[in-house]
């Protein structure tokens, strides 16, 4: 004698919430992409993908994506190379692993926007710190101005979206090595296989499932990253170290031009569909196994 | 003789060392700066002259902190309270009932948890905008509980699942009633991860930036992380000791918690994607 109606009124506040944030959003976002918009928001005529077309005729957008790619691609890719070894070595027993491990988890607990701050800081041109660190150490002649230009600011700020990718990365990987039994690697050393045998025989494969996952969530998350580039740079010098995220924020938020923020917010959102599709289809698979 | 575990160690601290190196230097940096004496700031030298522990008092008043911590307990308890009060039915339903939608509703909130504010934030805007809501740190309270929906049902019923159903049937058979049983039984075994959850997502309201950067435009209304960020956006002269100051105390205590709390989130993420 359940009541049926039950879970579904259990579910309803959650859902209704959820879909408001969401929902609303997305179709304002529709209206006005499709719409001749004023810089306050008032619509006007219907115009169809005419703020597409602009979008696809301006080289800003076009860099921005480009650029959206190899920082989505370097970060991710990095914090994986990094993450494989260092989860492999935290999952060894050896004196102070418990300390290593909390040193690895720390930026991870650290707000995004408090870390680039401190990094803005650190990478000051004149006074700070990495270069007193880089001429102390020998390492550099005279100061690097970090964030003046983007062929040095964008390497670091790759860098310190590795770094804060890293844990969660870490953890992952963690999980994963913790269902590989023991017993595997006895009979592998019984066998005669030597350490990189052994990993690439069998930590490697039984790793995989964890990479793949690893790869899309990180993806989504590197790609709608705002806060290391926006208090870095802001985007600049001169929107050359813009990623979508920024350029969509300073055409809404600087320039009011609503009609093709909103065509890029749509972009976005169309690619992030088919990186949760690829993750729904992932975890669904494992569910299954 | 080195027994194999001191190798161990020394090969696996020295494979370490890089990321140990780069991952402490922000903090470094952070600390350092935070205890110079002001005309010090500026000098390219790493040690300070002597620690300068009043920064972190006069920072409260130059930085504005206390308004700022207010503001940010406030939004980060709405969407705490909000999002844990609203998810407890939801994941409640989700776990112990099979109905129609049960897999479509799963699949939204895996959807929704891939979304992040910042593609949606020009909509958010104009939502708020339309209800003159703009400044209202209710409101970006209540974007926060609505946008961590989806992560606090998934926790929560991923804990949920793990409670055997025995206990709550051995409660009906002696006649309990399902409101009883869920109070007395269920709820009581479930507060740890209730705990758990919650604190989570208080830490993600807490550090969330580009909704409160866009919703919240005066200083009244500032939650830390923008309060911060302004102290350094757009002026010529920064003072990088008290903004260092407030970033280590809006930063520690959250962190320690973050840190202790981490491996219950890897249990429950986990818990959530393998079952």
């Amino acid at each position: 004698m359940h009541n049926r109606a039950l879970p579904y009124l259990l579910t309803l506040p959650s859902l209704i919430l959820a879909a408001v944030v969401i929902f609303w959003p997305v179709v304002d976002l529709i209206q006005i992409a499709t719409h001749d918009v004023s810089r306050f928001g008032q619509l006007r005529d219907f115009n169809g993908v005419a703020n597409f077309s602009a979008l696809v005729a301006d080289p800003d957008f076009i860099k921005a994506l480009l650029r959206t790619g190899v920082w989505t691609a370097a970060v991710v890719g990095g914090a994986l190379l990094v993450s494989i070894p260092v989860a492999v070595i935290l999952n060894t027993d050896f004196y102070g692993r418990s300390v290593a491990r909390v040193i690895v988890m720390l930026p991870w607990a650290v707000s995004l926007t408090m870390t680039a701050i401190v990094w803005r800081w650190a990478l000051n041109g004149e006074s700070g710190m990495l270069n007193s660190a880089l001429r102390g150490l020998g390492l550099a002649d005279q100061n690097i101005q970090w964030l003046a230009s983007a062929a040095t600011a964008f390497p670091m700020q790759i860098m310190i979206g590795i770094l804060v990718t890293v844990p969660f990365t870490t953890t992952i990987f963690l999980g994963g090595l913790s269902s590989i039994p023991d017993d595997l690697y006895e009979a592998a050393a019984l066998e005669g296989a030597g350490p990189v045998q052994q990993f690439k025989r069998i930590t490697f494969p039984l790793l995989k499932p964890f990479v793949n996952i690893a790869i899309v969530l990180n993806t989504i998350y590197v790609f709608n990253s705002f806060p290391i580039i926006w208090v870095m740079t802001q985007g600049g010098p001169a929107n050359s170290t813009d990623i979508l995220v920024t350029h969509l924020y300073k055409l809404a938020f600087r320039v009011g031009k609503l009609g093709e923020a909103s065509a890029v917010s749509l972009v976005m959102l169309a690619i992030l569909l088919v990186f949760t599709a690829i993750y729904i289809r992932l975890a669904m698979r494992g569910e299954r196994a | 003789m080195i027994s194999p575990k001191l190798k161990r160690t020394f090969i696996a601290w020295a494979l370490l060392a890089p990321l140990v190196v780069v991952t402490l230097f922000p903090f470094a940096v952070m600390f350092l700066t935070a205890v110079k004496p002001a005309q010090e700031v500026l000098t390219p030298s790493w040690w300070p002259s002597e620690f300068r522990w009043r920064n972190f008092y006069d920072m409260w008043v130059a930085a504005g902190f206390g308004q700022a911590l207010v503001n940010s307990l406030r939004v980060s308890l709405i969407a705490t309270i909000g999002a844990i009060l609203v998810s407890i039915p939801a994941a409640y339903a989700m776990s112990r009932f099979r109905f129609a939608g049960h897999g479509a509703f799963r699949h939204f909130l895996l959807v929704s948890q891939m979304i992040s504010p910042i593609v949606l934030v020009l909509g958010l805007f104009r939502l708020l905008a339309s209800f003159g809501l703009v400044e209202s740190l209710n409101a970006v309270g209540g974007v926060y509980m609505a946008f961590n929906i989806a992560f606090t049902v998934w926790m929560l019923q991923s804990y949920f699942d793990t409670i055997p159903r025995d206990l709550e049937e051995a409660s009906w058979m002696e006649g309990g009633s399902r409101w009883l049983t869920l109070r007395k039984v269920f709820l009581p075994l479930c507060v740890p991860a209730i705990a758990v959850t919650a604190i989570f997502t208080f830490i993600n309201a807490w550090n969330e930036f580009v909704v409160a950067l866009t919703m919240l435009r005066s200083q009244e209304s500032y939650t830390l992380p923008i309060q911060v960020f302004s102290l350094v956006a757009g002026r010529y002269t920064v003072e990088w000791h008290y903004v260092m100051a407030a970033t280590l105390v809006a930063t520690v205590p959250v962190a320690i918690l973050f840190v202790w709390l981490q491996r219950y989130l890897v249990r429950g993420l986990a818990l959530g994607a393998v079952k």
